[in-house]
């Protein structure tokens, strides 16, 4: 029995000491007109993620919205004639209508002239007329999108744009993790221009702490705790300009052509697809926080936490225990099914 | 006996020299105001803004001009840049925060390491 003792006393020592765990092969990668570092663990990360370095430039290629030759560049040049895409653009096109469906148009893939007119894609802000925003309005429809399964072509008529911003790092983002899990990596965390995705959980076993921005200063907010979940945030204070005394930021309101004005000043959608997170994050600001309970009980699959343009913070029963306030005394509403 | 109480001894003095070791390393590599700046992934300059006396300024070569990066006393900066949005100027002082500077067409991020470990975070949402 007592041989058993110095085992024990060497596995202990090994635990404390840290040399169980599996070291990370850190990647900072330019693409997609963002920042993305990726933090695979383990034996496998070093080559899982070179391979992710080559995906993510292949994924931007397709789906950069300034590339002329890119898929979405084709679509937007094509004058209203069927343009045949990738298999991959294809899907996450379908996907990307089919979020617009379910949050009943607040996110539209179709928002791009807009949102160009406000100077956004450009850094030359402006706040466009009203008669101009009416325009361009009529030409913003994810419905007007035509998608054909047999020949994988996408007609979208003449003067309409897409843009797969507010989905595509989130797709980009399950990508990677699929790469990483087929490369044998089991412990990974990333980050897509903001976006955050894990893969399993840290290599010691406990939960990732993914800290969620206060969007009222340069602090946080509080940190969430997970596991093989993304974590996607969109918020006014991402991108946005001042005039006249008043701040307009990039998250547009397809309805209005307006940044959207709903009371929340943040919103943070955790779930298992990162595409979803994405786009939900997006709609779920552009609603507010009654629209965006409705969906999560319509919806599922999915949660979120939102904060208010008054500092309140409302998150669904799913997360409410992984999540810890940084300010003690915080008032939190939980939401339940 | 004799035998069990000295390998218990033993585990109980490794555990404790192992959790000591532990905490004085997380302690260590929390405690600083270390900025560090990145061009295209790679560290080029790790400077201890609690001890900096006198401003200190870099040039860092990059694809669309390259950047100035100033030091002062507890702040950091890009106090110039040759991109054409100048959005890393704009960003202003870094003295504290989980929020990095980044100039995206110099691909230069100056990064505050003490914020995050403070908190033992993985990441930031946002």
């Amino acid at each position: 029995m007592l041989w058993r003792i110095p085992v024990l006393a060497a596995a202990l020592l090994c635990l404390l000491a840290g040399c169980g765990q599996t070291e990370p092969a850190p990647v900072t990668v330019f693409a997609m007109d963002t920042m993305m570092e990726l933090m695979p663990y383990g034996p496998h990360g070093e080559e899982a993620g070179a391979q992710a370095v080559t995906r993510l430039q292949e994924l931007e290629k397709l789906l950069s919205v300034t590339a002329e030759d890119s898929d979405i560049g084709r679509i937007n040049h094509s004058q209203g004639t069927p343009v045949a895409v990738d298999g991959e653009t294809f899907a996450l096109l379908k996907a990307a209508l089919e979020l617009g469906e379910r949050t009943g148009g607040a996110l539209d893939i179709t928002i791009y002239p807009v949102i160009r007119a406000w100077g956004f894609t450009t850094d030359s802000f402006q706040v466009p007329e009203e008669k101009e925003l009416e325009k361009l309005l009529d030409k913003v429809d994810y419905q007007a999108v035509q998608l054909d399964g047999e020949g994988q072509t996408v007609t979208l008529p003449a003067g309409m744009e897409l843009d797969l911003g507010s989905v595509a790092k989130g797709y980009a983002g399950d990508q990677v993790i699929a790469l990483f899990r087929e490369a044998g990596v089991t412990s990974a965390i990333i980050s897509l221009g903001g976006n955050v995705q894990t893969l399993g959980a840290r290599p010691d076993g406990t939960p990732w702490r993914v800290a969620v921005r206060d969007p009222s200063g340069a602090g946080l907010a509080g940190v969430l705790e997970v596991t093989d979940r993304a974590v996607v945030t969109s918020g006014g204070y991402e991108r946005y300009f001042e005039a006249d005394g008043e701040r307009y930021w990039h998250i547009l309101d397809p309805k209005t052509g307006c940044p959207a004005r709903s009371g929340v000043a943040s919103a943070t959608v955790v779930g298992e697809s990162g595409l979803v997170c994405d786009g939900l994050s997006t709609a779920l600001f552009i609603l507010g926080a009654e629209k965006a309970e409705a969906l999560w009980r319509a919806m599922g699959g999915f949660d979120y936490l939102l904060i208010g343009e008054d500092g309140s913070v409302t998150i669904t029963s799913g997360i409410a225990d992984q999540f810890q306030a940084a300010e003690d005394g915080l008032a939190v509403t939980v939401v339940t099914q | 006996m004799r035998r069990t109480r000295f390998w218990v001894l033993l585990l109980g003095g490794t555990a404790l020299l192992a959790v000591l070791g532990t905490f004085w390393l997380s302690r260590s590599a929390g405690g600083g105001t270390v900025a560090n700046v990145y061009q295209d992934g790679v560290l080029v300059w790790s400077i201890d803004l609690s001890e900096v006396r006198e401003a200190e300024e870099l040039t860092i070569e990059g694809p669309a001009g390259g950047n100035t990066v100033q030091a002062e006393p507890g702040r950091i900066r890009v106090s110039g840049a040759g991109c054409p949005d100048q959005i890393c100027v704009g960003q202003g002082w870094l003295s504290g925060g989980v929020t990095p500077i980044v100039c995206l067409p110099n691909r230069l991020v100056i990064r505050l390491e003490e914020g995050e470990n403070e908190l033992d975070l993985d990441g930031v949402s946002g």
